[in-house]
């Protein structure tokens, strides 16, 4: 098969998805390479120079502790990349087996984890964000937790629909007539086949996900003071908003691009991966 | 000649025409703006509060947010004086004075009614007032405040005595003319049950009365008709709940409101350049602020490592991130300006890294994990990573926890949980009443687990607290306070950091009355 018709090539005939994968790459590796990135340490207070406006020393300024803004920006990629990525492969880990688990197993099985689903969906987040600050430490693992609690079911009720679609499959049926089992049919034929809106679901989510470590941080029930987040760089911003625009901005611009980046690039995915939505955007 | 027509003016008085929609839309919007110019006027004050006063009883009073409510709705015998020094002026009282150590002889002015028919304000009311906050059945948090008072003797129909077993220096500066000086009218409190539990108090006898409460939004007064004094300048005035400052600030400038503190980190900003038709004014406060170490913690059981922390925190430079350099370093938790300030901490308010890592290699420590617990705002967050960093520096790694206001009230109280015994540092700040009493008793052995965090237990310290409440001397008191200070201090479990300051922003056709922390007295504003 030429490059053209695959899954890469057809992404990168979609300006918008070349767009959206630039921005997540520029991200991801000014993530990875924070360290070398950064021009200053991110924690190194300088009290005398709080509130610096950008320079040739400091691009982004300085913040209420004379800390750099763009060497906190850059770490704080970091953050929200780990709690993003893990989050998601979390709850999408426990969403995916749930929701194949309901689709494929019995009518009681189905009732009870769709139950769990809407349940845990009743939740809004940063009420159940709230809660469980007060009970958990502060902390990267809270932020986990919490944005695995809320989004699980929404991958979950995603396979779980592609999966009972599936099981009527003449192909299924056959499978089932030749004496395989279900862990078989489910590993071998049900799953390949639902990773594709699977993977659309989870490049949309990946920004949300971002957003809601940034808003807890905000919230200040997110990452502990002084750890670098984009959510505490805009908090400092709110906090010290009459006296500079530059925190404020420096920790927006990043959520907006990989809020941007992502919804390009799964909007694209869609696009590749469900033929018959091809051009209704 | 043929008469030209004006093309502005149809000769059909009911055309509408676009000039007459022009006009009318312009009579229209001056209308909208009529309202708006009465308000300017100054007939509405609109003060911003940062805690709700929720209920009208005092017997049930928590703090300030009452106070202000009270200070328009009820009166007291003697009520603060608004201005830089600390005095009282008389309220309800035609004559107050110490007759001895442990006897205060009162006479009422005449003809002060209580509103909406309860009659005139008798001593029955004064000694009703005072005694069911003493009375235990009550339960009421403002006992302490009246300290040694026992009860008040009725020597007529407007005058009496107030009985104390023991002489008790704070009740001119506590008890008369603060929360639990406030007095309520015995006919309507026993009419309602002995409780004032009503959504509007059955009576009322300040400038203003109650005329709606909106839960979470604000309370609504209005000019008291009935009033025994002088009649009050506002017509209305609203006590609006407003947690965030920036908020207030944004509020005041935007015309929705006429005064509001306003936060640290704005008041540099503001001394540069204040809004238009806007005044700042500043006041030394009484809160105090502190890093407290528990002393039952094993880490910090030697006492050089709790002295090496206190050295390790450069004050100025915390109180500069923290408020944006806009406070002064304190000296202990006497604010200047009351009996029993100190004039200097036994620790340079710069601390001394050296010295800090002499004392932690004489202890043996080379490095230390420590948890600093702070409340979740911006001034404490800050001050606590820049006494993170200064630790760090000589290799004390500390962790910081940040807690909601609900959370971080109760770390410390017994009653509340197990949390107390995790506590290692923390960050905290006290609000204070006028009297050097009011601070130091929070610190005593009693207080172990309630609101002494530190667990702080020192006998020379509690002997001097109860003896300095007796002491009419100013001058013995004075010093037995710096004495308590310099024993807090020495036992390394205290930094003292900061009074902080009040600033307070307001319109200019207002003139506002304060105390002289910055405080204000709503009943005492006056127009331009």
């Amino acid at each position: 098969m030429s490059f053209r018709y695959t899954l890469a090539g057809r992404l990168l005939r979609d300006p918008l998805a070349v767009l959206g994968l630039s921005i997540i790459v520029l991200l991801v590796l000014s993530a990875l390479f924070a360290d070398h990135l950064s021009p200053h340490a991110y924690a190194e207070l300088n009290i005398a120079n709080r509130f610096a406006s950008p320079s040739l020393e400091h691009w982004l300024g300085t913040d209420n502790l004379g800390r750099d803004t763009l060497s906190r920006v850059l770490q704080g990629g970091r953050i929200a990349l780990l709690v993003g990525i893990l989050s998601v492969v979390i709850a999408g880990g426990i969403g995916l087996l749930l929701g194949t688990l309901a689709g494929f197993g019995p009518r009681w099985l189905d009732n009870t984890i769709l139950f769990l689903f809407d349940t845990m969906r009743a939740y809004p987040t940063i009420i159940l964000a709230l809660a469980l600050a007060t009970l958990m430490p502060r902390g990267l693992s809270t932020v986990i937790i919490v944005v695995v609690l809320t989004s699980f079911s929404e991958y979950g009720r995603v396979a779980r629909t592609q999966t009972q679609s599936l099981r009527e499959h003449e192909f299924i049926a056959a499978e089932r007539a030749l004496g395989a089992s279900s862990i078989r049919i489910i590993l071998r034929h049900i799953l390949p086949n639902i990773l594709g809106p699977f993977f659309i679901l989870v490049a949309i989510n990946l920004p949300v996900v971002i957003t809601i470590e940034a808003g807890m941080s905000f919230l200040g029930v997110g990452v502990p003071p002084g750890t670098p987040s984009w959510g505490s760089t805009l908090k400092d911003g709110f906090d010290h908003i009459r006296t500079t625009p530059w925190l404020i901005l420096g920790g927006g611009i990043p959520l907006i691009l990989v809020t941007i980046g992502f919804t390009f690039l799964g909007e694209a995915l869609r696009d590749v991966l469900d033929p018959k939505l091809r051009g209704e955007r | 000649m043929k008469p030209t027509k004006n093309p502005c003016h149809s000769s059909d008085a009911t055309a509408i025409t676009r000039r007459r929609f022009l006009q009318g839309t312009a009579g229209l919007g001056a209308m909208t703006l009529l309202p708006m110019q009465v308000w300017a006027s100054g007939n509405t004050l609109r003060i911003r509060t940062y805690t709700e006063p929720d209920n009208f009883d005092p017997v049930d009073a928590s703090g300030f947010g009452e106070e202000m409510l009270y200070g328009c709705i009820y009166r007291k015998l003697i009520q603060y004086v608004p201005g830089e020094q600390w005095g009282y002026d008389l309220d309800l009282a035609e004559k107050i004075e110490q007759r001895t150590p442990t006897e205060i002889a009162f006479t009422l002015k005449k003809r002060q009614m209580w509103s909406d028919g309860y009659g005139e304000i008798t001593s029955e009311d004064i000694k009703f007032s005072f005694e069911r906050i003493l009375d235990p059945a009550m339960k009421s948090s403002l006992t302490q405040d009246l300290g040694s008072l026992t009860h008040v003797e009725i020597t007529g129909t407007h005058s009496g005595v107030l009985h104390l077993d023991r002489p008790f220096s704070p009740i001119w500066g506590i008890a008369l003319p603060y929360l639990a000086g406030t007095i309520v009218c015995k006919k309507a409190v026993e009419a309602v049950g002995g409780r004032i539990t009503t959504a509007i108090p059955p009576t009322v006898s300040g400038p203003y009365r109650v005329r709606e409460l909106r839960t979470g939004d604000r309370w609504i007064l209005e000019r008291n008709p009935e009033y025994s004094g002088p009649q009050a300048d506002f017509e209305r005035v609203d006590i609006v709940h407003i947690d965030d400052a920036l908020t207030a600030e944004i509020g005041l400038e935007a015309g929705n409101l006429e005064f509001t503190r306003v936060s640290p980190g704005s008041v540099l900003r503001l001394r540069r350049q204040k809004p238009a038709g806007t005044m700042l004014t500043e006041h030394p406060s009484l809160y105090y602020a502190w890093l407290g170490m528990n002393l039952d913690s094993p880490k910090l059981s030697d006492i050089r490592v709790r002295q090496a922390i206190q050295y390790a925190i450069d004050v100025p430079s915390t109180l500069t991130a923290a408020y944006s350099g806009s406070v002064e370093s304190s000296t202990g938790i006497i604010a200047p300006g009351l009996v029993g300030h100190r004039n200097n901490t036994l620790i340079p308010p710069e601390g001394d890294l050296e010295i800090a890592r002499l004392l932690l290699d004489q202890a043996g420590v080379s490095t230390l994990n420590l948890r600093l617990d702070v409340l979740n705002t911006s001034v404490w967050t800050s001050a606590a990573q820049v006494i993170q960093a200064t630790a760090g520096a000589i290799g004390i790694n500390i962790e910081i926890h940040a807690h909601e206001s609900g959370s971080f009230w109760s770390l410390g109280k017994e009653s509340d949980g197990d949390r107390w015994k995790n506590l290692e540092l923390v960050l905290n700040r006290f609000s204070m009443a006028p009297d050097p009493y009011y601070a130091t008793s929070w610190f005593t052995t009693e207080q172990v687990g309630i609101w002494n965090w530190e667990r702080f237990s020192n006998k020379e310290f509690d002997q001097l607290h109860q003896d300095a409440l007796a002491e009419t001397d100013n001058t013995k008191r004075h010093e037995m306070y710096v004495r308590m200070q310099n024993l807090m201090e020495e036992s390394g479990a205290y930094r003292f950091l900061t009074h902080e300051s009040t600033a307070n922003l307001y319109v200019s056709n207002v003139v506002p009355a304060t105390r002289p922390d910055g405080l204000p007295l709503i009943q005492l504003f006056r127009k331009a």
